[in-house]
């Protein structure tokens, strides 16, 4: 839940602030990652590679040790294999012996030189010779020699016997203990045997006899001879920043007893001893020892391997130690330089994203500001950006919407206003197809009437015809009743006319169309006509359009219709006048017209409405059928009949009749 | 003549002032005229008195006009029925010929007319009597449409007909003492009138067109012999020719001769 809503919170924030989040958040974790892991690697292999090294230099340290001991070895060996000396053994000439002797310890510096017989009582001490005559047969170095042997060692040594052996050398194996708070804790608080470097060799007679052991060593204790060899050959003195690289040391035990690690006041540290852990693993244990370690008052690296006596029990230790300080130092030289090129790549990466970010973020936010400005309806904007990647394409896509959205609303605007227009037009054609509406509704309603009054007034018209004629028939023709009775004859007459008038403008049969020429149905009405009393003084002009198709028609009906509308024109003209007919195609081509103009007296306009009505009539004869009927003809047909007139002027009946049915 | 020999007609109108006024028409010494106000009164009164002739109304709520000829003649098929009919039913009128009616005629009508046609009534129900010992002079030619005892029309190659008068339409006329044509370009209308024969008697016999058309041409030998008329009523004796405009559905109310 927490984390959902870090996880909202992130996505408000700004688009740049999200960028740089992101990449600092994995920078952050990449960096982390690689310099933990670059540190422990590299700290290994420096640090591996420090105690490669110290283990290797232990084993020179060692080989500087048993160089040693083979020295001394070498010389006791040479010194018993010497006539003079074994001349004066065989002869106990300890005069002769103490010369030989005291020089050749002199010239190898020796601490110790001893001879005994071949029972192992001593002979001389070379560097005692007061000291004489004691057994040193139960010595384990004296006796293996007894035995013929020629052996070296490391030995410890009790302080009886180096008070015995030489002078001062108890001394220099007196160590009291400085209070070291690792070490081990011991009863006692100093030590005062010693660990000397010991070889021993048989002499022999001239028949290879032995006759006597020579013996001699060097005491290690507080002799840096060694130490400072080591640190000479394998570190050449080499120092870092004041201090000794290298360092050696000869333990007693547990106890510092040869070095060249100082203390804080630049001392040998001798009289310290060995941490508990170093004390477990080699004192013990008998196995060497290498890792960091805290000597004295610095770390080192350091090396520990045991020193074995002549029987194999471990005495003491050889150690050596190379200041970690510089391998520290540059492990940390390393890690700065890995920190400081991840600093720099974040400062790199962060300006490149800051660039990036803002090539992104500058065409957005203008992109909105011209979002915005298009939603309060200024659609005339425009994004530049010449980009070609996806913000390119963007607010290419964005300017084309901008464009098409303003064309879109020109066009609307533009179409509002023709709407308004069409619409006008719209109701003006609903208004006329509405009035054309009513006037066939009017017609259809009055031809119903119309067939239902003929009918009723049929059976009365009837009785008055017959009852009329008889009276008639009864009344002679002088009689003044034979006149009225006539007159109600003929009225009934005309009433029957009417009836049938009425009844054709309701009949609903359909029209019997077949194929014609509508001129050639003008002429022959036209022919009908021209003996007709109200066509005398009338001209007729005829204007019959050429190759005018032949449209299906009902051939009496339409020329009942001409008739109609050729008696009418006529009878507009009562003192003469000039008829046109005129016939031609529309300009659609959908119909075919014939127009009756006349220049007769004209309708007045409130008429018009009134024209096609049946038995509207201004005539005072006719039955007002007429028009009525030919319109209701010309519907049947699917077709019109308009008229226009302008009174004192005269009128145009046009007739329009459909070319297809 | 007693009562029993005189002829009996009757007339059948839901009007009562028409029944009255077609029976003071044709009221005479010579023939009795009941009335009946509907198909059913006439039906029962004929069942008494089976009339020669009976004058009946079309549009009649019940029984129709069309009903009672088709019922009577089921009866006796020798009865004369005259079809009094509106405007609008010409049609049915036409209809009613084939059916079996003598005639018809259209509303309104003058008394004479309507003499006229009893006259061609009786005259004829006198010459079958006639006949009945002798038989009938000329047969109607096959393939001829007509309206029995009225007009017949034959089809000639193309788009025109020929007009002519049967002969049973002539037996009940009188002497011919003139003959109304139409003129060629008229029009005339199916079971309208298209000739007029006037007899000696001054009788007007009114003769309906078989077909709905335009006349093309008229038989001008008829005007100086009409006696053309009853030589030879198939032939010669034709009345005009026209152009029909719906013969169609016009054949459909007439029958083909065999």
């Amino acid at each position: 839940m927490p984390f959902k809503k870090i996880f909202k919170r992130f996505l408000n924030l700004p688009l740049r602030a999200k960028f740089i989040l992101s990449f600092l958040a994995v920078i952050c974790f990449g960096g982390i990652v690689t310099i933990t892991l670059g540190t422990r690697l590299e700290h290994q292999t420096i640090i591996g590679l420090a105690q490669a090294k110290v283990r290797h230099d232990l084993a020179s340290a060692r080989m500087v040790y048993d160089e040693k001991l083979n020295h001394i070895r070498d010389f006791i060996r040479f010194n018993s294999t010497r006539d003079a000396i074994q001349e004066a053994t065989k002869n106990q000439d300890r005069v002769a012996l103490s010369r030989y002797l005291g020089r050749a310890r002199t010239e190898f510096n020796l601490d110790i030189l001893t001879l005994t017989d071949s029972r192992g009582k001593v002979i001389l001490r070379a560097a005692r010779p007061e000291n004489w005559g004691d057994d040193l047969s139960a010595n384990p170095l004296v006796a293996k020699a007894l035995s013929g042997e020629i052996i070296a060692g490391t030995q410890i040594i009790p302080r009886e016997e180096l008070l015995k052996e030489g002078e001062g050398l108890a001394d220099r194996a007196y160590l009291e203990f400085i209070p070291t708070p690792k070490a081990v804790p011991r009863e006692e608080d100093h030590e005062e045997d010693g660990m000397m470097l010991k070889a021993a060799a048989p002499i022999r007679d001239g028949y290879g006899t032995i006759i006597g052991v020579i013996y001699g060593g060097i005491l290690l204790n507080q002799n840096y001879e060694i130490v400072d060899r080591v640190k000479e050959i394998v570190y050449k003195g080499e120092k870092y920043k004041g201090r000794e690289i290298g360092t050696a040391t000869i333990f007693q035990k547990d106890l510092r007893i040869s070095t060249n690690v100082k203390d804080a006041s630049g001392e040998r540290a001798i009289g310290t001893r060995i941490s508990r852990e170093v004390h477990q693993a080699v004192l013990i244990q008998g196995e060497p020892w290498i890792d960091r370690a805290f000597v004295v008052n610095d770390w080192y690296i350091t090396a520990y391997e045991p020193i074995h006596n002549i029987g194999g029990n471990i005495i003491g230790i050889l150690y050596v130690g190379m200041l970690e300080k510089p391998y520290i130092d540059l492990r940390n030289r390393v890690m700065l330089t890995f920190a400081g090129m991840a600093a720099l790549s974040v400062v790199l990466l962060l300006t490149i994203l800051f660039f990036i970010t803002s090539s992104i973020i500058h065409p957005l936010k203008s992109m909105v500001f011209a979002t915005n400005q298009i939603a309060q309806g200024e659609l005339n904007q425009k994004v530049n950006i010449d980009f070609k990647d996806e913000i390119g394409q963007l607010a290419h896509s964005f300017n084309q919407m901008a464009e098409n959205l303003k064309k879109a609303n020109e066009k609307l605007i533009q179409w509002g206003t023709t709407l308004e227009k069409r619409v006008e037009e719209r109701t003006k054609e609903l208004q006329e197809m509405q009035d054309s509406l009513i006037q066939s509704e009017k017609m259809a309603s009055l031809g119903k009437m119309s067939a239902g009054v003929a009918h009723e007034i049929n059976n009365p018209l009837t009785s008055i015809l017959i009852n009329t004629h008889l009276m008639l028939e009864k009344t002679e023709k002088t009689h003044l009743f034979h006149e009225y009775l006539s007159l109600i004859a003929d009225e009934t007459i005309r009433c029957t006319n009417i009836v049938k008038g009425l009844l054709e403008f309701s009949r609903q049969n359909p029209p019997q169309k077949s194929y014609a020429d509508i001129n050639e149905i003008i002429r022959q009405t036209l022919q009908l006509l021209e003996h007709q009393a109200a066509f005398h003084n009338i001209r007729v002009a005829r204007k019959p359009g050429e190759s005018l198709p032949q449209i299906k028609v009902d051939k009496d009906k339409i020329k009942q219709v001409f008739w109609n509308l050729m008696i009418n024109a006529a009878e507009a003209m009562p003192k003469g006048g000039t008829l046109t007919i005129a016939s031609r195609l529309s300009e659609d081509e959908n119909f075919v017209e014939v127009i009756f103009t006349d220049t007769g007296v004209g309708i007045p306009a409130e008429y018009l409405n009134k024209l096609f009505d049946p038995f509207f009539t201004t005539k005072g004869s006719g039955t007002g059928l007429g028009l009525a009927v030919s319109y209701g003809i010309i519907e049947q047909h699917q077709g019109k009949i308009e008229v226009r007139s302008e009174p004192g002027r005269g009128s145009v009946f046009t007739v329009r009749l459909p070319r297809k049915d | 003549m007693n009562d029993e020999a005189m002829r009996k007609i009757l007339v059948v109108d839901d009007e009562i002032t028409v029944c009255k006024s077609i029976r003071n028409a044709i009221l005479s010494d010579e023939h009795t005229v009941d009335t009946a106000l509907s198909g059913e009164e006439a039906l029962k009164k004929d069942e008494e008195k089976c009339y020669d002739l009976i004058i009946t109304d079309l549009m009649m709520p019940g029984i129709s006009g069309l009903d009672l000829l088709k019922t009577l003649k089921q009866k006796r098929p020798e009865v004369n029925v005259i079809m009094v009919t509106g405007y609008p039913t010409i049609k049915t009128a036409v209809q009613s010929i084939k059916i079996g009616a003598f005639d018809y005629i259209p509303k309104p009508f003058t008394p004479d007319q309507l003499r006229s046609l009893v006259s061609r009534v009786f005259k004829k129900i006198e010459s079958e009597e006639k006949a009945a010992k002798k038989p009938s002079p000329q047969k109607m030619p096959a393939g001829l449409h007509y309206m029995i005892g009225h007009t017949w029309l034959h089809k000639e190659n193309g788009e025109l007909v020929t007009i002519g008068v049967v002969q049973d339409f002539l037996k009940p006329v009188g002497i011919i003492t003139h003959l109304t044509l139409p003129q060629v370009s008229d029009s005339v209308n199916q079971g309208e009138e298209c000739a007029r024969i006037t007899d000696a008697d001054l009788f007007n016999h009114r003769i309906w067109s078989p077909a709905t058309g335009r006349i093309i041409e008229v038989n001008e030998k008829l005007r100086g012999d009409f006696t053309l008329l009853r030589k030879d009523p198939y032939g010669e004796g034709w009345l005009f020719r026209m152009e029909p405009t719906n013969l169609e559905e016009d054949l459909k109310g007439l029958i083909l001769s065999d």
